[in-house]
């Protein structure tokens, strides 16, 4: 039956033959909402979609990512992961794992949590990745290259998407406060930088905001900050274009405040001199 | 499968799936996009892949690289023919959000007629911060030629994530 479920996609493919693209690497794709925050008593659903021009096979799965103090997501191994995170991974189901789309071709993924009794209160997170499964992609043949000497090249990359997958259990707080802030030059380019820190037994998310007083218009806007439970404190790093940089220093508000999907309230307020 | 429970949950799941044909599915999809509720998005598209081309290798071993803007540098020893180019990875989603990109540091090349190599892979930002018109990244990377590399058609696959937090 999957075999020709897998068959009716490549006729439908084959039917659609204008849609067909050699060159281009399928994969490319669609999620949505891009973070799901459960309290363990109903499930929900995220919307995967190919947006690419061919078939495409995605896997799904839960990985484990831990914040670090610059604000970056390691990748830890299960073998790993603390009680906590093996906890979540348990908490978490999820189906399908694996589905095969045609082009624009949207899929529901269900996801529920079953909290064991006995859970010690606290949030638990795990990271849903959707990935194309890549066909193997043969090193492009290059007709001037020299019999026997050249060597040619073909990468193929495995690229998706991860979400949070957040579960809470019990009744949790926290808070943030904004420490110092100001403009550097990374290695990337200039980047506005504060210091972030965190208290309580929960993440905290939002948007961060900086205007400068007297002027209604932000100078900047960054949506979808968070600062999970195993930091304390994370530096918050935004490249900025080189003349957004030089306008940002001097007086500033920032603002960091909760998402506009339950509120928009402040979580954090601060004047700082930016240098 | 983690418990006893979750595995007769997926049971049940795969189940369902099989009792389903294509045109089922479509319609349980289509029921779930009637709704009318808008939900924040994510895409990540490939527009372009880590190309070095085509290289000659000499008698010492060295390197070739290409830059996150795509540019090649050329190591001594060795001929390179053809266009290079960086991947570029695109992202389209709701305006200011932060994108955290990450992804593998290097990548092995096995060769169709025998032999491997390596490449260090580099990305142009850790994270992008979508504007309007959406956002995107390139990672380059430095392709290690051994000496006398055994020619062939080398091939190999990286990971690579835009992860919101």
């Amino acid at each position: 039956m999957r075999f020709l479920k897998g068959f009716g996609l490549f006729l439908a493919a084959a039917c659609s033959a204008a849609a067909f693209t050699p060159a281009i690497a399928a994969g490319d794709l669609l999620v949505a909402p891009t973070r799901l925050v459960l309290d363990g008593s109903r499930g929900t659903e995220v919307v995967l979609n190919n947006i690419g021009a061919e078939p495409a096979t995605y896997r799904i799965s839960l990985e484990i990512k831990r914040m670090t103090a610059a604000g970056g997501l390691d990748e830890i191994a299960e073998a790993d992961a603390t009680d906590a995170e093996k906890a979540a991974l348990a908490m978490i189901a999820f189906s399908p794992r694996r589905v095969t789309l045609p082009p624009n071709q949207p899929q529901v993924i269900r996801v529920g949590v079953r909290v064991p009794e006995g859970t010690p209160a606290g949030e638990y997170r795990a990271h849903m990745l959707f990935r194309a499964v890549p066909d193997a992609a043969p090193a492009v043949a290059d007709a001037a290259k020299p019999a026997a000497e050249g060597v040619s090249i073909a990468l193929t990359p495995i690229y998706g998407i991860t979400i949070p997958v957040i579960v809470r259990v019990g009744d949790l707080g926290a808070e943030a406060v904004i420490g110092d802030a100001w403009v550097s030059e990374t290695r990337d380019g200039p980047a506005f930088e504060f210091d972030l820190t965190r208290s309580g037994n929960r993440s905290v998310y939002g948007d961060i905001e900086v205007t400068r007083p007297g002027v209604a218009e932000p100078l900047l806007l960054a949506r979808g900050i968070a600062v999970y439970p195993e930091v304390g404190a994370r530096r918050v790093s935004l490249r900025v274009p080189p003349e957004l940089a030089a306008k940002l220093k001097g007086p500033v508000h920032i603002r960091y405040s909760e998402d506009r999907e339950i509120g928009g309230g402040t979580i954090d307020a601060a004047d700082r001199v930016v240098k | 499968m983690r418990n006893f429970g979750m595995k007769r949950a997926l049971l049940g799941a795969a189940i369902a799936v099989l009792a389903m044909n294509a045109s089922a599915a479509q319609a349980a999809t289509a029921t779930g996009t009637a709704k009318a509720r808008i939900l924040r998005q994510i895409t990540l598209t490939n527009t372009s892949d880590l190309q070095f081309a085509t290289i000659i290798s000499g008698a010492t071993a060295s390197t070739v690289a290409v830059s996150t803007a795509g540019a090649a540098t050329c190591g001594s020893g060795l001929t390179c023919t053809g266009t290079t180019t960086a991947a570029n990875f695109d992202i389209q989603g709701t305006s200011g959000a932060v994108v955290l990109v990450g992804g593998d540091s290097s990548v092995t090349l096995n060769g169709s007629l025998g032999g491997n190599m390596t490449a260090a892979l580099s990305y142009s930002a850790t994270n992008v911060t979508l504007s309007a018109t959406g956002g995107s990244f390139k990672v380059g990377g430095t392709l290690s030629v051994g000496a006398n590399q055994a020619s062939g058609d080398y091939s190999g696959t990286f990971n690579v994530t835009a992860n919101y937090q």
